[in-house]
């Protein structure tokens, strides 16, 4: 019952969120000097061009009118044309999107598959040579600048043992000539379902180094997390009853210890997922890969207000329904939480 | 739980074996058979399941290029889309590269004849040819095409502002009514809003189909598909016209890659046969290289600092003058730009019809400067100015920083400021006594006439667009307007008058000539017969290439 209530409540706030953040981000956008008209024209537009466009966006509106305007088409599933390239923006995020999220969530799975290992054992064999060198690891994971990183893996896994591929998705003759059907805009997973296998492979081995050099910050916070949350669980009573008890020690560092301390990891995964999906924006352009981080710099670069909002508010939706799905797997681990 | 965990675990550690055991076969470089396959250590070739054999002895061409392309509608378009555009669209005439015996070649029309005063033309149509969508080309299509992207008005649409009327003669004739005298042939070989289009495909389309990666020109090439912001890949086009002979290349890639660094690699690697934008101090290294070829030309753009002609002191054009002498071009153009620009002589940049080497120079000297200053009433100069320059743009910032302190020996203070394009825009026009004093700006020209350098941004206006220094002189006004009128029937006495206009404005110093901005494309040396056209910047027509 608690936990209904608890949801719902959490829904309201998270549509309220929604509302603000449409009205704070439009407004803004609008409010810098800038000339959305002149950026839809060109570089070389007349004065007529100017007024038509200013007219044909409804820039000649109040304000408010052009919000409730813009939102109503948002809410019909039209976020409107990018003034810049006057492509629309549904059609973009629909290839964006996929391809950040695609690289961020292998990037999470490197991060979740190596970082919680190494947290829970580094925390357990305290002071031991494993966690001396897991905690350098972590360090360098969270302090190296990412672009840097990508740039040295380029240098040495392209240019110096040509074992992995430079830049992009796919290399061009895949695309060529086993291109991969779009349905989910997944790579992986489409060439999986439709059993392009050729493509599978080159999709892989493409995505290895920027999803790798985009891991390194979760990496070392998993790490980090894993290991103090580790040792402070360590420390409790239930433990020390557990091995008194003669259950074996890797049952009680992954099950017992484990279930209490991944709470915080988890949230700071959820924050640091979210995060990526517009902060990957060195790790893309090191890699060319056409995904949401370069495509909203430019915008913003470009003052582009419609696409500024739109990508804020896609990841908006993600933020608030990543921190209730956090918040919801909390409360299962841990019913406290709903109190 | 553990199970489950060390699973995972072994399934990643797996996967990554997998992984590097399969880099033997495809993984980056060596993108086609004829491809040297030196970048790699592998010649191994990628063997696709199904229909290998004829597929991969195809002959592609692979630009790697900085930008994604924005717009690909023709009517519309006016940006480096026009690297892909020109490939598979047309133009009646074709402005050819400098030094050309002649300034235009036929392309769609194969003659074409002005009256005396240039203001009726008749263009001559090819036969024989279809669009891409198997309509015919004519007269009719013409008369849509520049009718279509005259009603739309966007982007280049202006270029036919003087057009009044369009009459089919017949099947292959057509027939220019125009307002005004106007250069049509030169107007019609423009990069930009001169494109000739299928009025069935385009009446049955709007531009977001055409943006899905559809082209509907008379061209080579055509449009495969295009993955938005990563890649968009053409296919020859069986049924051009010009035809085809043996080494030309079957398809072209566009990577799309906007790491300047990135760029550079996959030039060097191999993965890619042309490019540009990479980082200029790297360009030494590149062209010590035997497989790689850098082409660095003179290009149609160029660098000013529009000075505001009506605010003290730079109403005063012994003050603009002592400016003038007071930048040092040589040294920055080596130092700086390490060879990407050259000194401009006056507004129209070198090797356009209407430039003239012999016109003045200012060089660096900052006692001549000194001297005019005070003949001015400045001798320890002692005022300030603002310089504004679009924030991003290096070259802008470098060139207000250098002057910076130069014009501080001169007892000027400079005051370098970086701006949003469209905000100094608008401080520009907001009338001489708000404006800032000088404006880094770019020009370069939709079709190519000294007149829209010299009219653009000198010819008097009454509403600010883009005559940004404000700079007013009805002599000079008539001069070049007439000149414009000639430019269609008598183009060497228009290109006389034009530099005489040029006279007026490097005397008066309307603006800081800075210098003709210089491309740099790089190809792999077994690309033959590229020529940069700065008429068309960075666009390569495949066409014409072949592969050694």
């Amino acid at each position: 019952m608690y936990r209904l209530e608890y949801i719902i409540r959490r829904l309201i706030m998270a549509i309220a969120v929604l509302i603000s953040v449409s009205i704070v981000t439009f407004f803004i956008a609008r409010v810098v000097p800038s000339d959305p008209a002149a950026a839809w024209v060109g570089s070389h537009p007349t004065e007529e061009q100017v007024a038509q466009a200013r007219e044909t966006l409804g820039l000649d509106r109040p304000l408010y009118e052009q919000y409730f305007r813009y939102m109503q088409g948002v809410l019909h599933g039209d976020l409107g044309k990018s003034v810049k390239t006057h492509q629309p923006i549904s059609t973009d995020l629909k290839t964006f999107f996929p391809a950040t999220l695609e690289l961020v969530l292998v990037s999470m799975l490197i991060a979740i598959v190596f970082g919680i290992p190494l947290g829970v054992f580094s925390g357990a064999g305290k002071g031991s040579l494993l966690d001396h060198t897991t905690r350098l690891l972590a360090i360098a994971g969270v302090s190296i600048p990412t672009f840097w990183l990508g740039l040295i893996l380029q240098l040495i896994f392209f240019g110096r043992l040509g074992f992995l591929p430079l830049n992009g998705r796919i290399s061009t003759e895949i695309a060529l000539y086993d291109p991969i059907s779009q349905m989910t805009g997944f790579y992986l997973i489409d060439s999986a379902i439709t059993g392009n296998w050729v493509a599978f492979k080159d999709a892989l081995l493409h995505i290895i180094l920027p999803a790798f050099t985009l891991a390194t910050y979760p990496l070392g916070l998993t790490i980090r997390m894993t290991r103090s949350t580790m040792i402070e669980v360590l420390n409790e009573k239930y433990i020390l009853a557990a091995r008194v008890a003669g259950i074996s020690e890797r049952a009680i560092l992954f099950i017992l210890a484990l279930k209490n301390a991944i709470i915080p990891t988890i949230t700071v995964l959820g924050l640091s997922f979210v995060y990526s999906l517009t902060g990957a924006i060195l790790v893309e352009v090191v890699f060319s890969w056409p995904g949401l981080g370069t495509y909203v710099t430019n915008a913003v670069l470009s003052i582009d207000f419609p696409v500024i909002v739109s990508v804020t508010l896609l990841v908006t939706v993600f933020y608030v329904f990543i921190n209730l799905f956090l918040d919801l797997a909390q409360a299962m681990i841990d019913p406290r939480v709903t109190l | 739980m553990k199970h489950k965990l060390f699973g995972l675990v072994g399934l990643l550690v797996l996967l990554m074996l997998v992984a590097s055991c399969a880099t033997a076969a495809p993984a980056a470089p060596a993108p086609t058979a004829e491809k040297e396959p030196a970048a790699t250590s592998q010649p191994a070739e990628v063997q696709p399941t199904e229909e290998p054999a004829s597929a991969a002895k195809e002959n592609v061409f692979i630009y790697g290029h900085p930008t994604t392309f924005p717009d690909l509608d023709p009517a519309i378009s006016f940006s480096n889309d026009s690297a892909v555009i020109s490939n598979c669209y047309e133009t009646l005439t074709f402005y050819n590269p400098p030094n050309s015996a002649e300034i235009l070649s036929p392309v769609l029309a194969t003659s074409w004849e002005a009256n005396d005063d240039a203001t009726e033309w008749t263009f001559h149509l090819r036969e024989g040819v279809k669009f891409q969508d198997g309509t015919p080309f004519n007269a009719q299509a013409v008369k849509y095409s520049i009718e279509k992207t005259m009603e739309l008005g966007m982007g280049a649409a202006y270029i036919w502002d003087p057009v009044e009327t369009i009459e089919v003669v017949d099947d292959n004739t057509v027939k220019f009514t125009l307002s005004y005298a106007a250069p049509l042939d030169l107007i019609a070989s423009s990069g930009y809003g001169a494109w000739i289009y299928s009025p069935t495909a385009y009446e049955a389309h709007d531009t977001e189909w055409l943006n899905e990666g559809h082209c509907v020109g008379t061209g080579p090439y055509s449009i495969e598909s295009r993955a938005r912001g990563s890649r968009l890949v053409m296919t020859r086009n069986d049924d051009y016209w010009g035809g085809w002979h043996e080494g030309q290349f079957d398809k072209i890639v566009f990577e799309i890659s906007e790491d300047p660094v990135v760029l550079q690699q996959m030039i060097e690697g191999g993965t890619v046969d042309f490019t540009y934008n990479i980082p200029p101090d790297n360009l030494a290294s590149l062209s010590t290289r035997d497989d790689l070829v850098v082409y660095s030309n003179p290009s149609f753009q160029n660098l000013l600092g529009l000075l505001n002609t009506q605010k003290a002191p730079l109403d005063n054009k012994l003050v603009r003058q002592a400016l003038s002498y007071s930048f040092p071009y040589a040294q920055f153009i080596e130092g700086v730009m390490n060879g990407r620009a050259i000194q401009a002589h006056g507004p129209v940049p070198a090797g356009m019809w209407g430039h003239s080497d012999d016109l003045f120079q200012y060089h660096y000297d900052l006692d001549k400067a000194k001297e005019l200053l005070t003949e001015a009433g400045y001798p320890d100069g002692g005022f300030d100015l603002l310089y504004t320059f679009a924030t991003g743009d290096m070259d802008e910032q470098q060139v207000g920083e250098v002057w910076k302190a130069d014009l501080a020996k001169l007892g000027i203070d400079l005051e370098v400021r970086g701006m949003t394009w469209e905000s100094q825009w608008n401080l520009a026009k907001s009338g001489p006594e708000n404006a800032q004093d000088i404006f880094a700006f770019y020009w370069w020209p939709d079709y190519v006439s000294p007149y829209s350098f010299l009219y653009n941004m000198f010819h008097s206006e009454d509403e600010i667009m883009f005559n940004l220094g404000y700079y007013r002189n009805p002599e000079y006004d008539n001069l070049i307007d007439e000149a414009n009128a000639l430019s269609g029937t008598d183009r060497a006495k228009a290109s006389e008058m034009f530099i005489q206009a040029q006279k007026t404005l490097v005397d008066d110093a309307a603006a800081i000539f800075f210098y003709d901005v210089a491309n740099t494309h790089i190809a792999r040396a077994d690309i033959q017969g590229y020529a940069d056209n700065p008429a068309y910047p960075h666009v390569v027509f495949v066409h014409q290439l072949t592969r050694k």
